[in-house]
């Protein structure tokens, strides 16, 4: 706060491009269905590597690869053995909350295995057909719930099958803080206007209301948001759920759904026109998607803490105020 | 110089050098009194299981939590009795040089 420091606006090499750790919150690890009931593999995401597997009741869960015993990674060799993931040197087995439940050798249980769970796993829920971890880096339990999407949940109604995944170079912040940067809109994008935009925070979320209704939606924590873009009386709907790889390339998926109108009609026709003009060029739209223009920015720029903004800006600074507290240290946080 | 008075397993007698900063279990392990000391100190293996001697007990640190618990579990093994502690949890201190104990059965 105060004066603007020309010193770091003329340095950049002391900037980096993702300045933050992988922040807390739910976050997407694959569709229900990709994962069948004893299948079990590895996965790269949070940072780190982890054993994704589902028992045999069909439970998923997501720990740790290195058995807290001596080691082994459980990913290799390891399988599901019932409730249980089991380690393949030993066969102690633990269960998808990371409890020890068999060590079938020992004549006596460790107390501290009666105690506490002994590995690190991730809570997980299912939810929209996928898959869902909540990180925390302390391990805390979820201080959140994910929402009810109609669009997803509602087995009538909706309809819509397109979906995508995109990787960027960058931290979900980043990407996440063009939200509210409607400057860009029409710069980058090539929108007729910079749009109006109201954003509101209640606790880990945030809701968003772009060219007054145009765009209207909610992210909930740094790993889901549910954007409703009308045009014309019609909605079409972007489920986007972002999982960070490592602390600067994140995963970016997403489902487009709209509702169910019968084949051949002119809002049918609309909704999948909305839903071209979300992702790229649509027919007859001046302005572009995001994944057009959006990555060229996010893959090669750096986060400057200190930004020097002007009027017509959005409210970015507010928008990184909302996004700290999904960061455990406020160190890190460089507004 | 500190020493244990340990009563072995076959109810010999040794005076044993004691290795001060450790704990109990450390001199009985590298004694070869038939003390494992599997894991280290962790509380998690019970095979540091000894029985101290009665006039012994009130200079001894309590019993924690896993220790109480892991006690209780050897108990359903071998006989506990009184002076049942884990040597692993016995810090090896000049005020207990002299302590007399003796090894508790094999699990």
């Amino acid at each position: 706060m105060g004066d603007i420091n020309l010193k770091m606006l003329l340095e950049s090499k002391s900037l980096e491009r993702a300045p933050f750790p992988i922040p807390t919150g739910w976050f997407f690890i694959g569709f229900s269905d990709s994962l069948a009931a004893g299948e079990m593999r590895n996965v790269h995401v949070l940072g780190q590597e982890w054993v994704l597997f589902r028992t045999e009741s069909g439970k998923p869960g997501m720990s740790d690869p290195y058995c807290p015993h001596l080691g082994a990674h459980m990913g290799h060799g390891g399988k599901v053995c019932g409730e249980h993931l089991r380690c393949p040197f030993h066969h102690w087995e633990y269960d998808t909350a990371g409890w020890c439940k068999s060590i079938p050798y020992a004549k006596l249980t460790p107390p501290i295995i009666k105690k506490q769970a002994v590995l690190r796993t991730l809570p997980m829920v299912e939810r929209y057909g996928m898959m869902w971890a909540w990180f925390h880096p302390a391990c805390e339990a979820p201080s959140f719930e994910l929402p009810y999407i109609p669009e997803m949940e509602d087995a009538t109604g909706y309809a819509g099958t397109r979906r995508g995944s995109w990787t960027a170079n960058t931290c979900i912040q980043e990407i996440a803080e063009n939200g509210v940067d409607t400057a860009h809109l029409k710069f980058l994008h090539g929108a007729p206007i910079i749009p109006p935009v109201e954003a509101s925070y209640d606790g880990p979320v945030m809701t968003l209301d772009i060219g007054r209704g145009y765009i209207v939606g909610k992210s909930y924590g740094p790993g889901l948001n549910v954007l409703r873009f009308t045009q014309h009386g019609v909605t079409a709907t972007m489920i986007s759920y972002t999982v960070p790889l490592t602390h600067d390339t994140t995963q970016m998926n997403m489902s487009f759904r709209h509702v169910d109108y019968a084949e051949g009609t002119p809002e049918l026709q609309a909704s999948k026109k909305i839903i071209d003009h979300m992702i790229g060029a649509a027919e007859g739209e001046e302005s572009a998607g995001f994944e057009s223009v959006d990555f060229i920015v996010w893959n090669n720029k750096k986060f400057r803490p200190n930004p020097l903004l002007c009027d017509g800006d959005g409210p970015i600074l507010q928008f990184r105020k909302w996004f700290q507290q999904f960061y455990t240290d406020p160190g890190y946080v460089k507004v | 110089m500190s020493e244990l008075r340990v009563i072995g397993r076959d109810g010999s007698e040794r005076r044993l050098e004691a290795f001060e900063g450790g704990a109990v279990m450390d001199t009985l392990r590298d004694a070869a009194t038939g003390i494992l000391g599997t894991c280290g100190g962790a509380c998690s293996c019970g095979t540091c299981h000894v029985y101290v001697a009665p006039e012994w007990l009130d200079r001894l640190p309590a019993k924690g939590e896993d220790e109480t618990m892991m006690l209780e579990a050897i108990g359903e093994l071998v006989p506990l009795r009184a002076g049942s502690r884990l040597a692993c949890q016995l810090p090896m201190t000049a005020a207990l040089s002299g302590l007399v104990l003796e090894i508790a059965p094999e699990l």
